[in-house]
């Protein structure tokens, strides 16, 4: 795995240099509202040298989930392996407050929630994000060294505009939903390909209204600044949100191969890798990752 | 203590120890931190001897510019936190970043030598291990300076001063008012500290006179409902002109405290931005209930009594000088920073023309928070440090770049009037702006 920022491949377009102006955090920062933070952390781990213990995971969700589809197979599995494992729910999501302001909430929001939870962590986080939750991860990574950044079927970098188009061409509907400020209409077979009906539609029930704002905002292109962290960048084949060509380009922006992530008999997973049927292999992935490229500098 | 051969060394472990040594460990350089107190915080370790935070103190800015950017304060802490927040913030930064590791606690620097010519072979730094009296020395490959500039005393000479019958007090040594209970009390200087201890003694003491050589602007916390530095930045985030900001400011003052001269304080002899801002919502207060009565600058003392400029005269029991602190390098030849002998000038205000390895960092007074500056100069240091160790070719062309600038100041298009305490003024987002340029060459990323 290369090491953003210095690979020759790098997509320009999609860096810039760091930024130091933070204007709008400075005159109108956000305010507060309770988070949700879901936890599995391994017996004795507080204990061990810092220099030398796995680094925390925290894991930030996508669009209208929230921190409970990570609590669902993922943190404890990660626990069981040896790596503390938080993640939150956004607000307006899960367990967490703010959903009377979600139509006034922003991107910026998310990226606060984020950096509060950091600074409650012992030490620097992995940060694993998931769809939406790959661009915030990536905002957050833009003012904050994580340890490492694993993007899971990452929202596109270059902005969402062409899935808008190939959404409006299939569902016409659905983007005209968004288009209008309705959450994402998001059933099952977009999300799962190898669960059971049961539970794929138990896990649809869940989620929540979005943004409407941060789903403009997806459109959006951003740009990435240096980033000096290890970086890891997974799509699935059968992703129907998130096109194969934009997990390429997200990739390239860091200089990095992507990974796709398959169950044992070679089947892609659908877009919500954490739940979907092979969420132990698509774990194993993360971890592996995260296993060969921090725990070699203590 | 393992240090690495080709390490840094921090001095001082306050905001800006603590963010330097931070910034050099994340990027990978090794580094080491000093410190003289047993604990970290600087200015902020109330404890400590040259802590100059007394009981009541709290931020004058408000959370988002006064935090570290990577590491926001609690969403719990209040819009202006107390001292005692500020060090516990510090704690659990140096915690979460591992500075721990890196950080030698009751250890002073007692001298820096450079190696070679130039320090072209390093520093020899000289510590003091506090506990057990035992001095040793360690090579580094450069030096950051972060001692503060918050600590050494300036105290002012008035004819008469030596036979003044009352105590005279320096704001260094005020740490509450259990000093001025009772007291008649005259407070010298309307810097932030002066009109805290105006505010405590008009709580406190029997009088209180407050001398000040010139009217000024005490600019209220809040002002419509609204942090007034969130506002502020708010209005240069719309780059509006300076000579409008003022007239938005003198409207804002206008119409949330009133004329100063109705108070019966002087009327300011300068312009809005020309003094380092005074953040201060009670003293005009106090003033308006008789309990500070405004004085000009004091002529002379004679037995217990003060005379001041206007004739007026006053018995006095107390005298608080809060009449600022003087930079102050006590490990370092003073013909380096300070070859005039007046005052250090630096580029960007870190880089010294002495040497390319010796680099100082909070020797500034924003108009503003302080600790986003205190990050990114730490970062800038990192990221010049890494390109010495990996590039020096383009180290070098840094270095000599920003000692062609070494004239430049940052005041946001105005001027500063004549005072020690604006010897390090600069406007902050006009000083971030050029640190942002600067990275962006350092790092080889063109925006």
């Amino acid at each position: 795995m290369s090491r953003a920022g210095s690979s020759v491949n790098v997509d320009p377009r999609l860096r810039k240099p760091t930024t130091v102006m933070r204007l709008w955090d400075w005159s109108l920062p956000p305010h507060g509202v309770h988070r949700e933070v879901l936890s599995a952390v391994p017996d004795g781990w507080a204990d061990e040298p810092r220099a030398t213990r796995t680094p925390p995971l925290l894991f930030i969700h996508g669009l209208a989930h929230g921190a409970w589809c990570f609590a669902e197979n993922w943190l404890p599995a990660a626990a069981a392996k040896g790596f503390p494992a938080y993640a939150l729910s956004l607000r307006g999501h899960g367990g967490s407050g703010g959903s009377r302001q979600r139509r006034r909430t922003l991107m910026r929001h998310y990226v606060h929630d984020v950096m509060q939870t950091i600074t409650e962590l012992p030490q620097p986080p992995v940060l694993v994000g998931h769809s939406m939750g790959a661009i915030i991860a990536q905002l957050v990574a833009d003012r904050y060294s994580p340890r490492a950044l694993v993007l899971l079927t990452p929202a596109p970098l270059q902005g969402a505009g062409a899935t808008m188009l190939e959404l409006a061409r299939r569902k016409p509907m659905a983007a005209a939903t968004v288009v209008a400020g309705g959450t994402l209409p998001m059933q099952a077979p977009q999300l799962f390909t190898g669960l059971d009906d049961a539970t794929a539609d138990h896990y649809v029930s869940r989620l929540v209204p979005e943004s409407p704002w941060v789903q403009y905002e997806l459109l959006r292109r951003r740009r990435i600044g240096p980033v000096r962290a290890p970086v890891m960048v997974a799509g699935t084949k059968a992703d129907r949100l998130v096109r194969v060509a934009d997990i390429e380009r997200t990739a390239a922006a860091y200089g990095v191969d992507p990974v796709w992530l398959t169950r044992a008999d070679g089947q892609p997973l659908g877009h919500d890798v954490m739940l979907d049927t092979g969420w132990d292999r698509a774990l194993d992935s993360v971890l592996e990752f995260v296993s060969a490229n921090t725990m070699s500098r203590g | 203590m393992t240090i690495a051969p080709d390490a840094w060394a921090v001095i001082g472990a306050g905001p800006h120890g603590i963010s330097a040594l931070k910034a050099l460990l994340e990027r990978g350089i090794p580094a080491h931190g000093f410190e003289r107190d047993t604990d970290l915080g600087g200015n902020w370790n109330y404890h400590a001897e040259n802590s100059r935070v007394y009981e009541s103190t709290h931020l004058i800015s408000t959370k988002p510019f006064t935090q570290f950017p990577d590491f926001p304060m609690p969403d719990s802490y209040p819009d202006y936190p107390s001292h005692w927040q500020v060090h516990e913030y510090f704690t659990t930064y140096a915690e979460h970043f591992g500075l721990l590791d890196h950080l030698s606690l009751s250890t002073e620097v007692v001298r820096c030598e450079p190696v070679g010519p130039d320090a072209s072979d390093g520093w020899d730094v000289t510590v003091l291990d506090r506990t057990s009296g035992t001095e040793s020395t360690h090579r580094f490959a450069g030096v950051v300076v972060a001692n503060g500039h918050n600590w050494w005393p300036k105290i002012p000479n008035y004819p008469g001063q030596e036979s003044f019958t009352g105590e005279i007090r320096h704001s260094a040594q005020y740490k509450g008012a259990d000093v001025l209970r009772g007291k008649r009390v005259l407070v010298v200087g309307a810097g932030n500290t002066g009109c805290d201890i105006a505010v405590e003694s008009a709580q406190n003491a029997r009088s209180t006179l407050h001398s000040t050589r010139r009217g000024y602007y005490y600019n209220p916390k809040y002002a419509f409902g609204r942090p007034s530095d969130q506002t502020a930045d708010l209005l240069l985030a719309m780059r509006l002109p300076l000579a409008l900001r003022r007239i938005m400011f003198k409207t804002t003052l206008r119409l949330t405290v009133g004329d100063f001269t109705k108070f019966g304080l002087p009327k300011p002899d300068h312009e809005f931005f020309e003094t380092h801002p005074i953040i201060n919502q009670q003293l005009v207060y106090y003033v308006g209930h008789g309990d500070i009565i405004p004085k000009p600058d004091i002529e002379r003392f004679e037995g217990d009594t003060v005379y001041f400029t206007d004739g007026s005269s006053a018995e006095v029991d107390l005298v608080v000088f809060a009449t600022g602190y003087l930079a102050h390098f006590p490990f370092l030849d003073d013909s380096w920073l300070n070859p005039d002998g007046d005052h250090p000038v630096l580029a960007r205000q870190i880089f010294t023309p002495a040497f390319d390895s010796l680099v100082v960092s909070g020797l500034i007074q924003p108009d503003s928070g302080q600790w986003t500056i205190a990050h990114w100069q730490g970062v800038l240091i990192a990221a010049y440090a890494e390109a010495m160790r990996d590039d020096p070719r383009a180290a070098r062309a840094f270095y000599d770049q920003m000692m062609d600038q070494i004239q430049v100041r940052f005041t946001g298009g105005a001027d500063y009037k004549e005072s020690t305490r604006h010897y390090y003024e600069i406007a902050h987002q006009e000083y971030l702006r050029a640190l942002e340029a600067d990275l962006s060459r350092l790092e080889g990323v063109p925006a």
